[in-house]
């Protein structure tokens, strides 16, 4: 199947200024992609190339089987980072233009403009000019009017940044249901558990180069395994343990002297079971011994070296 | 051209839906209708000035004055006479209108209006004085020096004591004689009002005119007949439309020349700085990103360009009825003038012409200025670099009073060979017939000028659009450069 999405060595420059270095990936129809990074990373400016409101400096994109995103733009729905809609206009009139400027005829749009608008429980404010609305509102309303025109590829750029939880999940709900009518989907954003729980597959970027693609899993198997053992242990004892790479301890409080709580990051290839044989048949006092697996956030320290 | 269509519609009721644009729009007709009946109104309604004239001369400067003032009064009626006349009878007849007048009164000046303008007539009114002279009270005739007349005069002339009838005094004037001249001291109670002083005034330098005269052996007669003299100059042109004598016609091209050319930058300028604050808004607004995503950047200029047309169009057809209105209500006195208003517009293709200036005009600073719009995000930022703009833009407004009165001086010819000027120079010469070469060439110039501003203006717009760079021409040219 042809890739929904592909990058093949794309770089750009603003003057001597390299934002995106020979960035190469591919996403497939359907899937949820995350497109992680540091700030100044080069996320918006790879995101403008490919909408095409930008060229690159080098290389080629493929959007939807066009080699430039403009040629597709009524299929692509996109959320910018910065957001912001005409202050004077209704919630039904700014998603309706929106939607017309993408081929949805103006009462197609209107009508699906309201329904989306039920959907999300802003049926009341339906009429009320975009400035009479809260910012979480507003943020609503823009991105229902980037994807009104049911587009097969959405691009949305931190879209969960200023979100209040209960809107946080609600637009995890959105996504996960463009997914599932078969959009491909394709997100910035700096919270790992979003990431972690919508993504099918992940892209991670540093100081304009990739550094990982593949799936969340993969993705949490370049971080180390962490240790949580509690008791009469010394630092000196974990760190003897097989696989352990580094040991945080600090002294469990209401415990008698000697009680420690131990944080050991385990080596890459560690097995974690060799760890804790190692402890029993060395008779060491262990009250609780935990396996923690990393988490997207841990490998997101660890692929893009702490730059965050 | 879907998306054209649908931006310029977004742009054009953003406007036309709020009521700021029609007040906005009604100001100038509002403004023209107040300017043209303000003065009238303002000398019908000011109040009438009672002027005592204290004659303590000993020669009848007295008399002579009071028939002086009643002479100046009549002079004045005549000239509003005749210049009521010659738009339905033309200029001799008014001036046999303002003959009448002078010559035999006011009635005999009407009487004759109503023979050659019957409709001006029926809607004359013969304006009332607003300063009449009058005869001092008594105890103030009784003084016999200037000191005197001057201690009876005070209270009245601080309303302390009234005239008979109850009527107060506003002025006095005490007439003397100076080295064998009539002199005058003249009285008032307020300052800024100096309509009874000017009358006064106007009315004493005919006295001593006619006496230096009579001096010279002229007599009155002799002397009020050359004060009415006016030589007859007939003016010609092989340019004229008759190709004989001068005629209001033919000086029409250069005033319409003058008000398009007037009307083009107001209007140019009016609809490029409506775009500069749409595109700034949206900027401001984060919008621009959204719309660049949606449609091309052609597109979005193209439809911002079109629909802030559109408002001007809007305008310009507003403007244009009330001015059919003024037109009807002159064409009812004088059919002539809108004839050869119409006539001067089609004839040549004048009409054409200033609507090439109108659109090259508007493409080329609609796009510059939309450009600059998307680089700012606040009035502050724009003025930053809309300065040497605007400067720019106030010489055209200078060389056009130039270009109608001589407009084959140099200077203007240089002047509208630069496209940025071209639409407000060349209206206003081309009513002058310049050689074809000319106005090709500046067109020429102008459609380059305005194809280079849609390349430029619209990778300006998109370098602006996503940039948040410093607000100066250096890093406008900076990102100009670097958007491939």
């Amino acid at each position: 199947m042809d890739s929904a999405l592909s990058l093949e060595g794309v770089s750009k420059r603003y003057g001597r200024f390299e934002a995106v270095k020979d960035l190469s990936f591919a996403v497939e129809p359907g899937t949820i992609c995350g497109f992680l990074g540091p700030n100044g990373a080069g996320k918006t400016s790879t995101l403008r190339m490919i909408l095409g409101l930008t060229d690159p400096n080098a290389g080629r994109i493929t959007v939807l089987g066009a080699d430039n995103g403009g040629k597709v733009r009524d299929r692509i729905g996109f959320l910018p980072e910065e957001r912001g809609l005409y202050r004077k206009m209704t919630p039904v009139d700014a998603i309706a233009f929106f939607a017309a400027l993408k081929g949805v005829p103006m009462g197609e749009g209107r009508k699906r403009a309201r329904r989306l608008l039920e959907e999300q429980g802003l049926a009341d404010s339906m009429k009320k000019p975009m400035k009479a609305l809260s910012k979480g509102m507003a943020q609503k309303v823009q991105l229902m009017a980037s994807i009104a025109h049911e587009p097969e590829l959405v691009i949305l750029d931190e879209p969960f940044s200023g979100l209040d939880p209960v809107n946080q999940e609600g637009l995890e709900q959105i996504i996960r249901g463009l997914a599932s009518r078969g959009a491909t989907v394709l997100f910035s954003t700096h919270v790992m558990q979003h990431a972690e729980r919508l993504c099918q597959k992940v892209v991670l970027l540093a100081k304009g180069r990739k550094v990982f693609e593949g799936s969340v899993a993969a993705a949490r198997a370049e971080a180390p395994m962490h240790l949580e053992i509690e008791g009469r242990v010394t630092a000196a004892d974990v760190a003897a343990l097989p696989g352990v790479a580094a040991v945080e301890s600090v002294a469990v409080e209401g415990e008698e002297d000697g009680v420690y709580a131990h944080s050991a990051s385990l080596a890459k290839t560690a097995d974690p079971q060799a760890a804790l044989k190692a402890a029993f048949s060395r008779g060491l006092d262990v009250r609780r011994f935990e396996m923690k697996p990393p988490t997207l956030h841990d490998a997101f320290i660890v692929l893009t070296g702490g730059d965050r | 051209m879907r998306r054209m269509f649908l931006i310029a519609r977004r742009e054009y009721f953003a406007y036309a839906r709020t009521v700021g644009f029609w007040l906005s729009m009604l100001v100038l007709p509002m403004f023209i209708l107040l300017g043209a009946s303000l003065p009238g109104y303002m000398r019908d309604s000011a109040p009438l000035r009672h002027v005592a004239v204290v004659d303590l001369s000993g020669a009848g400067v007295g008399a002579e004055l009071t028939a002086a003032v009643e002479r100046n009064r009549v002079k004045d009626v005549a000239d509003d006479l005749r210049d009521a006349a010659v738009a339905e009878a033309g200029p001799e007849k008014a001036d046999s209108v303002r003959d009448a007048a002078e010559k035999e009164g006011v009635e005999a000046g009407v009487a004759r209006l109503k023979a050659v303008a019957p409709r001006t007539a029926a809607a004359w009114r013969t304006p009332a004085s607003k300063v009449r002279v009058i005869a001092p009270p008594t105890d103030v005739a009784a003084a016999r020096t200037v000191a005197d007349a001057e201690r009876a005069l005070r209270p009245y002339i601080e309303g302390d004591r009234t005239l008979a009838g109850d009527r107060t005094l506003d002025a006095a004037v005490i007439l003397t004689m100076r080295n064998g001249e009539p002199a005058a001291r003249f009285w008032s109670k307020g300052v800024t009002d100096t309509r009874a002083e000017d009358t006064i005034r106007d009315g004493l330098e005919e006295v001593v005119k006619a006496r230096r005269l009579a001096a010279a052996g002229v007599t009155p007669e002799q002397a009020r007949e050359l004060e009415t003299v006016r030589p007859r100059l007939d003016v010609f042109s092989t340019r004229s439309a008759s190709g004989q004598a001068v005629e209001f016609r033919d000086r029409l091209p250069g005033l319409i020349g003058f008000i398009f050319g007037m009307l083009l930058w107001s209007t140019i300028i009016t609809g490029a700085s409506i775009l500069l604050n749409s595109v700034m808004e949206e900027k401001s607004n984060r919008v621009l990103e959204v719309l660049l995503s949606s449609a091309s950047t052609t597109e979005i200029l193209a439809g911002k360009v079109t629909g802030v047309a559109a408002i001007t169009a809007t305008v310009l057809g507003v403007w244009s009825a009330f001015g059919a209105l003024a037109l009807a209500g002159v064409a009812s006195a004088a059919p002539g003038i809108v004839g050869d208003f119409v006539s001067v517009l089609t004839e040549g293709g004048l009409i054409v012409y200033l609507l090439i200036y109108l659109i090259g005009g508007y493409l080329m600073y609609a796009l510059l200025f939309a450009a600059i719009g998307a680089f700012c995000e606040t009035p502050r930022e724009a003025q930053t670099l809309l300065g040497p703009i605007m400067i720019l833009l106030s010489a055209p407004i200078i060389v056009l009073q130039l270009a109608i009165r001589t407009p084959d001086m140099a200077l203007v010819k240089i002047l509208s060979w630069v496209p940025l000027f071209t639409p407000f120079l060349m209206p206003a010469r081309i009513t002058a017939e310049p050689p074809l070469v000319e106005v090709i060439g500046t067109m020429v110039g102008m459609g380059l000028t305005a194809a280079f501003m849609i390349w430029l203006g619209g990778k300006a717009f998109r370098a602006g659009a996503l940039s948040t760079a410093k607000l100066d021409w250096k890093g406008v040219f900076a990102l100009l450069r670097r958007e491939r």
